[in-house]
Protein backbone atom coordinates (compact mmCIF):
# COMPACT_ATOMS: atom_id res chain seq x y z
CA UNK A 1 0.00 0.00 0.00
CA UNK A 2 1.02 4.07 -0.76
CA UNK A 3 0.62 7.15 1.05
CA UNK A 4 -1.97 7.48 -2.00
CA UNK A 5 -4.19 4.35 -0.98
CA UNK A 6 -3.79 4.63 2.46
CA UNK A 7 -5.03 8.63 2.32
CA UNK A 8 -7.60 6.99 0.40
CA UNK A 9 -9.44 5.31 2.42
CA UNK A 10 -9.28 8.29 4.61
CA UNK A 11 -10.89 10.06 1.75
CA UNK A 12 -13.76 7.16 0.90
CA UNK A 13 -14.32 7.13 5.05
CA UNK A 14 -15.25 11.06 4.63
CA UNK A 15 -17.02 10.77 1.51
CA UNK A 16 -19.61 8.39 3.63
CA UNK A 17 -20.02 10.75 6.20
CA UNK A 18 -17.20 10.84 8.36
CA UNK A 19 -15.95 14.22 8.92
CA UNK A 20 -13.41 12.87 12.12
CA UNK A 21 -11.42 11.12 8.74
CA UNK A 22 -10.78 14.34 7.34
CA UNK A 23 -9.54 15.93 10.97
CA UNK A 24 -7.06 13.20 10.03
CA UNK A 25 -6.12 14.14 6.84
CA UNK A 26 -5.28 17.89 8.04
CA UNK A 27 -3.66 17.03 11.06
CA UNK A 28 -1.37 14.76 8.74
CA UNK A 29 -0.96 17.46 6.19
CA UNK A 30 -1.38 21.08 8.06
CA UNK A 31 2.63 21.24 8.43
CA UNK A 32 3.42 21.01 4.66
CA UNK A 33 0.47 22.78 3.40
CA UNK A 34 1.76 26.06 5.95
CA UNK A 35 5.09 25.80 4.78
CA UNK A 36 3.74 25.73 0.94
CA UNK A 37 1.89 28.56 1.33
CA UNK A 38 4.58 29.91 3.15
CA UNK A 39 6.20 30.37 -0.72
CA UNK A 40 3.77 32.85 -0.91
CA UNK A 41 3.34 35.02 2.03
CA UNK A 42 5.68 35.60 4.59
CA UNK A 43 3.44 35.86 7.26
CA UNK A 44 2.92 32.40 9.46
CA UNK A 45 -0.30 33.78 10.13
CA UNK A 46 -1.11 34.57 6.95
CA UNK A 47 -0.23 31.19 6.42
CA UNK A 48 -2.35 29.58 8.50
CA UNK A 49 -5.16 31.38 7.20
CA UNK A 50 -5.17 30.28 3.80
CA UNK A 51 -4.32 26.97 4.71
CA UNK A 52 -6.91 26.84 6.79
CA UNK A 53 -9.20 28.35 3.87
CA UNK A 54 -7.75 25.93 1.40
CA UNK A 55 -8.44 22.70 3.23
CA UNK A 56 -12.46 24.03 3.83
CA UNK A 57 -12.26 24.69 0.26
CA UNK A 58 -10.94 20.57 0.01
CA UNK A 59 -13.59 19.59 2.25
CA UNK A 60 -16.37 21.43 0.14
CA UNK A 61 -14.72 19.98 -3.16
CA UNK A 62 -14.45 16.40 -1.57
CA UNK A 63 -17.29 14.63 -2.58
CA UNK A 64 -16.20 15.59 -6.28
CA UNK A 65 -12.53 13.60 -5.77
CA UNK A 66 -12.44 10.65 -7.20
CA UNK A 67 -8.88 9.36 -6.23
CA UNK A 68 -7.11 9.97 -9.56
CA UNK A 69 -4.78 11.55 -8.82
CA UNK A 70 -2.90 11.60 -4.85
CA UNK A 71 -5.15 13.34 -2.04
CA UNK A 72 -1.44 15.40 -1.27
CA UNK A 73 -1.14 16.52 -4.70
CA UNK A 74 -4.97 17.55 -5.52
CA UNK A 75 -4.86 19.50 -1.67
CA UNK A 76 -1.29 20.79 -2.91
CA UNK A 77 -3.18 22.68 -6.10
CA UNK A 78 -5.97 23.70 -3.86
CA UNK A 79 -3.76 25.49 -1.39
CA UNK A 80 -2.00 27.35 -4.11
CA UNK A 81 -4.62 28.64 -5.70
CA UNK A 82 -6.09 29.57 -2.55
CA UNK A 83 -2.47 31.35 -1.77
CA UNK A 84 -2.83 33.04 -5.15
CA UNK A 85 -6.43 34.40 -4.80
CA UNK A 86 -4.97 35.66 -1.59
CA UNK A 87 -2.36 37.72 -2.92
CA UNK A 88 -4.12 38.69 -5.49
CA UNK A 89 -7.46 40.17 -3.16
CA UNK A 90 -5.13 41.78 -0.66
CA UNK A 91 -3.35 43.59 -3.82
CA UNK A 92 -6.65 44.80 -4.87
CA UNK A 93 -7.66 45.86 -1.12
CA UNK A 94 -5.87 48.46 1.22
CA UNK A 95 -4.86 47.28 4.38
CA UNK A 96 -6.91 48.63 7.30
CA UNK A 97 -4.38 50.30 10.32
CA UNK A 98 -7.10 51.67 12.12
CA UNK A 99 -9.04 48.71 14.16
CA UNK A 100 -12.61 49.37 16.83
CA UNK A 101 -11.59 47.24 19.35
CA UNK A 102 -15.21 48.35 20.66
CA UNK A 103 -16.30 46.20 17.37
CA UNK A 104 -16.63 42.47 19.04
CA UNK A 105 -15.70 40.77 15.76
CA UNK A 106 -12.36 43.50 15.03
CA UNK A 107 -11.63 42.48 18.81
CA UNK A 108 -11.61 38.80 18.31
CA UNK A 109 -9.33 39.27 15.49
CA UNK A 110 -6.95 41.12 17.54
CA UNK A 111 -7.09 39.15 20.22
CA UNK A 112 -6.89 35.68 18.06
CA UNK A 113 -3.39 37.93 16.50
CA UNK A 114 -1.89 38.46 19.48
CA UNK A 115 -2.11 34.33 20.18
CA UNK A 116 -0.76 34.04 17.05
CA UNK A 117 2.72 31.27 16.58
CA UNK A 118 4.64 33.94 15.53
CA UNK A 119 4.47 35.91 18.90
CA UNK A 120 7.35 35.60 21.38
CA UNK A 121 5.29 32.61 23.40
CA UNK A 122 4.01 30.54 20.18
CA UNK A 123 8.39 30.52 18.85
CA UNK A 124 9.55 29.61 21.99
CA UNK A 125 6.78 26.79 21.75
CA UNK A 126 7.70 25.62 18.30
CA UNK A 127 11.49 26.04 19.30
CA UNK A 128 11.03 24.13 22.23
CA UNK A 129 9.59 21.22 20.58
CA UNK A 130 11.91 21.56 17.76
CA UNK A 131 14.84 21.16 20.54
CA UNK A 132 13.20 17.73 22.13
CA UNK A 133 12.68 16.66 18.62
CA UNK A 134 16.22 16.98 18.10
CA UNK A 135 17.81 15.77 21.16
CA UNK A 136 15.96 12.27 21.00
CA UNK A 137 17.11 11.57 17.35
CA UNK A 138 20.82 12.04 18.85
CA UNK A 139 19.70 9.95 21.31
CA UNK A 140 18.33 7.25 19.00
CA UNK A 141 21.01 3.75 18.35
CA UNK A 142 22.32 4.46 15.01
CA UNK A 143 19.41 1.51 12.85
CA UNK A 144 16.77 4.06 14.13
CA UNK A 145 17.82 7.24 13.53
CA UNK A 146 18.81 5.88 10.38
CA UNK A 147 15.87 4.98 9.21
CA UNK A 148 13.80 8.02 10.46
CA UNK A 149 15.85 10.22 8.95
CA UNK A 150 15.34 8.41 5.40
CA UNK A 151 11.82 8.19 5.66
CA UNK A 152 10.80 11.61 7.06
CA UNK A 153 13.76 14.09 5.37
CA UNK A 154 14.27 12.11 2.28
CA UNK A 155 10.98 10.70 1.57
CA UNK A 156 11.80 7.22 0.90
CA UNK A 157 9.43 4.30 1.05
CA UNK A 158 9.90 0.97 3.41
CA UNK A 159 11.29 -0.92 0.50
CA UNK A 160 13.71 1.64 -0.62
CA UNK A 161 15.12 2.28 2.89
CA UNK A 162 15.30 -1.57 3.38
CA UNK A 163 17.47 -1.46 0.68
CA UNK A 164 19.56 1.40 1.78
CA UNK A 165 19.70 -0.64 5.32
CA UNK A 166 20.02 -3.88 3.74
CA UNK A 167 17.34 -5.58 6.33
CA UNK A 168 14.26 -6.88 5.97
CA UNK A 169 10.72 -4.16 5.23
CA UNK A 170 9.42 -5.60 8.48
CA UNK A 171 12.61 -4.57 10.06
CA UNK A 172 12.12 -1.14 8.64
CA UNK A 173 8.90 -0.84 9.77
CA UNK A 174 9.76 -1.68 13.21
CA UNK A 175 12.71 0.73 13.33
CA UNK A 176 10.69 3.95 12.40
CA UNK A 177 8.21 2.84 14.96
CA UNK A 178 10.53 2.69 17.53
CA UNK A 179 12.42 5.77 16.33
CA UNK A 180 8.94 7.71 16.46
CA UNK A 181 7.59 5.90 19.82
CA UNK A 182 11.27 7.31 21.30
CA UNK A 183 10.65 10.82 20.21
CA UNK A 184 6.85 10.57 21.04
CA UNK A 185 7.32 9.89 24.44
CA UNK A 186 9.40 12.85 24.90
CA UNK A 187 7.14 14.88 23.22
CA UNK A 188 4.18 13.80 25.19
CA UNK A 189 6.27 14.57 28.63
CA UNK A 190 5.96 17.86 26.99
CA UNK A 191 2.54 17.74 26.09
CA UNK A 192 1.13 16.93 29.08
CA UNK A 193 3.28 19.26 31.26
CA UNK A 194 1.39 21.81 30.01
CA UNK A 195 3.96 23.27 27.76
CA UNK A 196 1.99 22.34 24.75
CA UNK A 197 -1.76 22.77 24.83
CA UNK A 198 -2.39 23.69 21.31
CA UNK A 199 -6.26 24.05 22.65
CA UNK A 200 -5.39 27.22 24.95
CA UNK A 201 -3.66 28.60 22.30
CA UNK A 202 -6.47 28.66 20.03
CA UNK B 1 0.07 0.88 25.53
CA UNK B 2 -1.08 -1.62 22.32
CA UNK B 3 2.54 -1.80 20.57
CA UNK B 4 0.93 -3.44 17.55
CA UNK B 5 -1.36 -0.81 17.24
CA UNK B 6 0.74 1.80 17.58
CA UNK B 7 3.45 0.10 14.94
CA UNK B 8 0.26 0.08 12.64
CA UNK B 9 -0.50 3.49 13.09
CA UNK B 10 3.34 4.40 12.16
CA UNK B 11 3.05 1.95 9.53
CA UNK B 12 -0.27 3.93 7.93
CA UNK B 13 1.02 7.37 8.61
CA UNK B 14 3.55 6.57 6.33
CA UNK B 15 1.32 4.62 3.66
CA UNK B 16 2.78 1.49 4.20
CA UNK B 17 0.08 -0.63 6.10
CA UNK B 18 -2.09 -2.95 4.07
CA UNK B 19 -5.21 -1.72 2.99
CA UNK B 20 -7.32 -4.50 4.94
CA UNK B 21 -5.13 -3.23 8.33
CA UNK B 22 -5.88 0.05 7.41
CA UNK B 23 -9.55 0.15 6.69
CA UNK B 24 -9.73 -1.04 10.27
CA UNK B 25 -7.46 0.83 11.88
CA UNK B 26 -9.03 3.97 10.33
CA UNK B 27 -12.30 3.30 11.79
CA UNK B 28 -10.68 3.48 15.05
CA UNK B 29 -9.22 6.33 14.81
CA UNK B 30 -12.08 8.00 14.12
CA UNK B 31 -13.36 6.92 17.74
CA UNK B 32 -10.02 7.26 20.01
CA UNK B 33 -9.14 10.82 20.42
CA UNK B 34 -5.65 9.38 21.86
CA UNK B 35 -4.41 7.81 18.73
CA UNK B 36 -5.71 10.96 17.13
CA UNK B 37 -3.18 12.91 19.15
CA UNK B 38 -0.57 10.44 18.62
CA UNK B 39 -1.10 10.64 14.52
CA UNK B 40 -0.66 14.45 15.39
CA UNK B 41 2.44 13.73 17.03
CA UNK B 42 3.70 11.83 14.41
CA UNK B 43 2.95 14.42 12.25
CA UNK B 44 4.76 16.94 14.17
CA UNK B 45 7.83 15.03 14.32
CA UNK B 46 8.28 14.86 11.06
CA UNK B 47 7.76 18.84 10.56
CA UNK B 48 9.86 18.99 13.53
CA UNK B 49 12.79 17.15 11.56
CA UNK B 50 12.70 18.89 8.45
CA UNK B 51 12.93 22.28 10.38
CA UNK B 52 10.49 24.12 8.31
CA UNK B 53 11.16 27.04 9.28
CA UNK B 54 7.79 29.79 10.13
CA UNK B 55 5.87 26.25 10.55
CA UNK B 56 4.32 26.85 14.01
CA UNK B 57 4.77 23.05 15.54
CA UNK B 58 1.14 22.59 16.61
CA UNK B 59 -2.54 21.90 15.28
CA UNK B 60 -3.95 25.18 15.30
CA UNK B 61 -4.89 24.79 11.86
CA UNK B 62 -6.35 21.34 12.41
CA UNK B 63 -8.17 22.77 15.09
CA UNK B 64 -9.56 25.58 13.62
CA UNK B 65 -10.85 23.66 10.21
CA UNK B 66 -12.59 21.01 12.67
CA UNK B 67 -14.68 23.59 13.83
CA UNK B 68 -15.34 24.75 10.56
CA UNK B 69 -16.05 21.55 9.26
CA UNK B 70 -18.54 20.81 12.04
CA UNK B 71 -20.82 22.81 10.68
CA UNK B 72 -20.97 22.08 7.19
CA UNK B 73 -22.67 19.22 5.45
CA UNK B 74 -22.33 15.69 6.16
CA UNK B 75 -21.44 13.69 3.11
CA UNK B 76 -22.98 10.12 2.55
CA UNK B 77 -25.60 9.15 4.64
CA UNK B 78 -23.35 9.17 7.62
CA UNK B 79 -23.46 5.88 8.55
CA UNK B 80 -20.04 5.14 8.15
CA UNK B 81 -19.11 2.51 10.71
CA UNK B 82 -22.29 0.11 9.63
CA UNK B 83 -21.55 -1.97 6.13
CA UNK B 84 -19.29 0.19 4.05
CA UNK B 85 -21.59 1.29 0.48
CA UNK B 86 -18.44 0.82 -1.50
CA UNK B 87 -15.61 -2.26 -1.56
CA UNK B 88 -12.54 -1.68 -2.68
CA UNK B 89 -11.01 -5.20 -4.52
CA UNK B 90 -8.71 -6.24 -2.56
CA UNK B 91 -6.05 -9.07 -4.28
CA UNK B 92 -5.37 -11.65 -1.95
CA UNK B 93 -3.33 -14.65 -2.25
CA UNK B 94 -5.21 -17.72 -2.65
CA UNK B 95 -3.96 -19.74 0.24
CA UNK B 96 -4.71 -16.29 2.71
CA UNK B 97 -8.14 -17.30 1.23
CA UNK B 98 -8.12 -20.47 2.34
CA UNK B 99 -6.60 -19.57 5.82
CA UNK B 100 -9.41 -17.18 6.29
CA UNK B 101 -12.23 -19.25 5.54
CA UNK B 102 -11.06 -22.29 7.76
CA UNK B 103 -10.73 -19.38 10.28
CA UNK B 104 -13.94 -18.20 9.71
CA UNK B 105 -15.46 -21.74 9.35
CA UNK B 106 -13.77 -22.84 12.88
CA UNK B 107 -15.27 -19.53 14.30
CA UNK B 108 -18.54 -20.68 14.22
CA UNK B 109 -17.77 -24.32 14.17
CA UNK B 110 -16.16 -24.31 17.68
CA UNK B 111 -18.79 -23.19 20.07
CA UNK B 112 -21.02 -25.27 17.84
CA UNK B 113 -19.15 -28.65 18.50
CA UNK B 114 -18.74 -27.38 22.14
CA UNK B 115 -22.31 -27.49 22.41
CA UNK B 116 -22.78 -30.61 21.01
CA UNK B 117 -19.92 -32.34 23.05
CA UNK B 118 -21.76 -31.02 25.97
CA UNK B 119 -25.42 -31.96 24.77
CA UNK B 120 -23.69 -35.62 24.53
CA UNK B 121 -21.95 -35.76 27.46
CA UNK B 122 -25.35 -34.69 29.38
CA UNK B 123 -27.32 -36.97 27.50
CA UNK B 124 -25.08 -39.71 28.50
CA UNK B 125 -25.20 -38.61 32.17
CA UNK B 126 -28.91 -38.49 32.39
CA UNK B 127 -28.85 -42.02 30.90
CA UNK B 128 -26.19 -43.29 33.15
CA UNK B 129 -28.18 -41.94 35.92
CA UNK B 130 -31.47 -43.74 35.05
CA UNK B 131 -30.35 -46.51 34.12
CA UNK B 132 -28.33 -46.64 37.74
CA UNK B 133 -31.85 -45.46 39.26
CA UNK B 134 -33.76 -48.13 37.72
CA UNK B 135 -30.95 -51.08 38.89
CA UNK B 136 -31.45 -49.60 42.21
CA UNK B 137 -34.93 -49.44 41.50
CA UNK B 138 -34.74 -53.28 40.99
CA UNK B 139 -32.74 -54.19 43.28
CA UNK B 140 -34.82 -52.22 45.87
CA UNK B 141 -37.79 -54.00 44.94
CA UNK B 142 -36.79 -57.11 44.74
CA UNK B 143 -34.70 -57.93 48.03
CA UNK B 144 -32.45 -61.04 48.43
CA UNK B 145 -34.78 -62.89 50.95
CA UNK B 146 -34.43 -66.23 52.74
CA UNK B 147 -37.66 -67.97 53.75
CA UNK B 148 -38.09 -70.18 56.70
CA UNK B 149 -40.64 -72.28 56.24
CA UNK B 150 -41.84 -73.80 59.59
CA UNK B 151 -44.46 -76.05 58.24
CA UNK B 152 -44.27 -78.03 54.53
CA UNK B 153 -46.77 -76.10 52.41
CA UNK B 154 -47.32 -78.23 49.19
CA UNK B 155 -49.48 -75.94 48.17
CA UNK B 156 -48.18 -72.86 48.37
CA UNK B 157 -44.45 -72.25 46.92
CA UNK B 158 -42.34 -70.39 48.12
CA UNK B 159 -42.37 -66.55 47.67
CA UNK B 160 -40.65 -63.40 47.84
CA UNK B 161 -42.99 -60.56 48.03
CA UNK B 162 -41.52 -57.73 46.47
CA UNK B 163 -43.48 -55.77 49.57
CA UNK B 164 -42.70 -56.36 53.23
CA UNK B 165 -43.58 -59.61 53.91
CA UNK B 166 -46.66 -60.58 54.99
CA UNK B 167 -46.86 -63.35 57.93
CA UNK B 168 -49.05 -66.07 57.36
CA UNK B 169 -50.53 -66.47 61.01
CA UNK B 170 -51.88 -70.18 61.87
CA UNK B 171 -54.95 -71.00 63.62
CA UNK B 172 -53.31 -70.69 66.98
CA UNK B 173 -51.58 -67.60 66.23
CA UNK B 174 -48.53 -67.63 65.37
CA UNK B 175 -47.03 -67.29 61.98
CA UNK B 176 -46.32 -70.19 60.13
CA UNK B 177 -43.37 -68.72 58.62
CA UNK B 178 -40.82 -65.82 59.28
CA UNK B 179 -39.31 -64.43 56.16
CA UNK B 180 -35.20 -63.10 57.69
CA UNK B 181 -34.43 -60.13 55.80
CA UNK B 182 -31.21 -60.23 54.09
CA UNK B 183 -28.37 -58.73 56.51
CA UNK B 184 -27.73 -54.90 55.47
CA UNK B 185 -24.26 -54.72 54.28
CA UNK B 186 -23.68 -51.33 56.02
CA UNK B 187 -23.61 -52.79 59.29
CA UNK B 188 -20.55 -54.88 58.80
CA UNK B 189 -19.13 -52.13 56.90
CA UNK B 190 -15.64 -52.27 58.95
CA UNK B 191 -14.37 -55.12 60.92
CA UNK B 192 -14.12 -54.51 64.45
CA UNK B 193 -10.47 -55.30 64.33
CA UNK B 194 -9.73 -52.80 61.28
CA UNK B 195 -11.91 -50.17 63.11
CA UNK B 196 -10.20 -50.84 66.70
CA UNK B 197 -6.93 -50.30 64.54
CA UNK B 198 -8.17 -47.27 62.94
CA UNK B 199 -8.86 -45.54 66.28
CA UNK B 200 -5.84 -46.38 67.89
CA UNK B 201 -4.21 -45.36 65.09
CA UNK B 202 -5.99 -41.79 64.93
CA UNK B 203 -6.08 -41.24 68.20
CA UNK B 204 -3.95 -38.45 68.17
CA UNK B 205 -6.16 -36.50 65.73
CA UNK B 206 -9.82 -37.37 67.83
CA UNK B 207 -11.07 -35.72 70.35
CA UNK B 208 -11.22 -37.68 73.73
CA UNK B 209 -14.55 -37.82 73.81
CA UNK B 210 -15.44 -39.23 70.04
CA UNK B 211 -12.14 -41.73 70.94
CA UNK B 212 -13.66 -43.23 74.03
CA UNK B 213 -17.43 -43.56 72.15
CA UNK B 214 -15.73 -45.60 69.92
CA UNK B 215 -13.76 -47.73 71.82
CA UNK B 216 -16.48 -48.25 74.19
CA UNK B 217 -18.50 -49.36 71.04
CA UNK B 218 -16.17 -52.13 70.54
CA UNK B 219 -16.22 -53.13 74.28
CA UNK B 220 -19.91 -53.45 73.68
CA UNK B 221 -19.51 -55.48 70.80
CA UNK B 222 -20.15 -59.42 71.21
CA UNK B 223 -16.79 -60.69 72.85
CA UNK B 224 -17.12 -63.58 70.05
CA UNK B 225 -16.43 -60.63 67.73
CA UNK B 226 -13.86 -59.01 68.97
CA UNK B 227 -11.36 -59.51 66.88
CA UNK B 228 -8.26 -61.89 67.74
CA UNK B 229 -5.93 -60.31 65.24
CA UNK B 230 -5.96 -57.08 67.22
CA UNK B 231 -2.07 -56.20 67.87
CA UNK B 232 -0.96 -55.37 71.22
CA UNK B 233 -1.38 -51.62 71.03
CA UNK B 234 -4.93 -51.88 70.35
CA UNK B 235 -5.47 -54.42 73.10
CA UNK B 236 -4.08 -51.99 75.58
CA UNK B 237 -6.22 -49.31 74.16
CA UNK B 238 -9.20 -50.98 74.25
CA UNK B 239 -8.45 -51.54 77.96
CA UNK B 240 -7.78 -48.35 78.46
CA UNK B 241 -10.62 -46.88 77.23
CA UNK B 242 -13.21 -49.17 79.28
CA UNK B 243 -11.66 -48.14 82.14
CA UNK B 244 -11.88 -44.46 81.45
CA UNK B 245 -15.48 -45.10 80.45
CA UNK B 246 -17.41 -43.64 83.81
Amino acid sequence: MTVEESDLVLVKRVQRGDKTAFDLLVRKYQHKVVKLVLRYVRNPAEAEDIAQEAFIKAYRALPQFRGDSAFYTWMYRIAINTAKNSLASRDRSPIAYDLDLTDPEESHSVQTKLQDPDTPEGMALTEEIRLIVNSAIEALPEELKTAIVLRELDGLSYEEIAAAMECPVGTVRSRIFRAREAIDKRLREVFEGGLGRTEEMV
Amino acid sequence: MNEERDSQLSAMFDGELPQAECELLARRLTRDEILRAQWSRFSMIGAALRAERGVALHDRVAWRVQSMVAQEATYGDGSVDAAPTSRTAVIVPASELKAASAARWLRFARPAAGAGIAAGVAAMSIFWLRTQDDSQTILAAAPVTESIVLQPDTSSALVARNTAPAETRASNGEPERYVTPAPSSSASIVPPARLANYVVAHSEYSGPLSRRMALLGLVATDPSEVPATLDEESQESLAAGAADAP
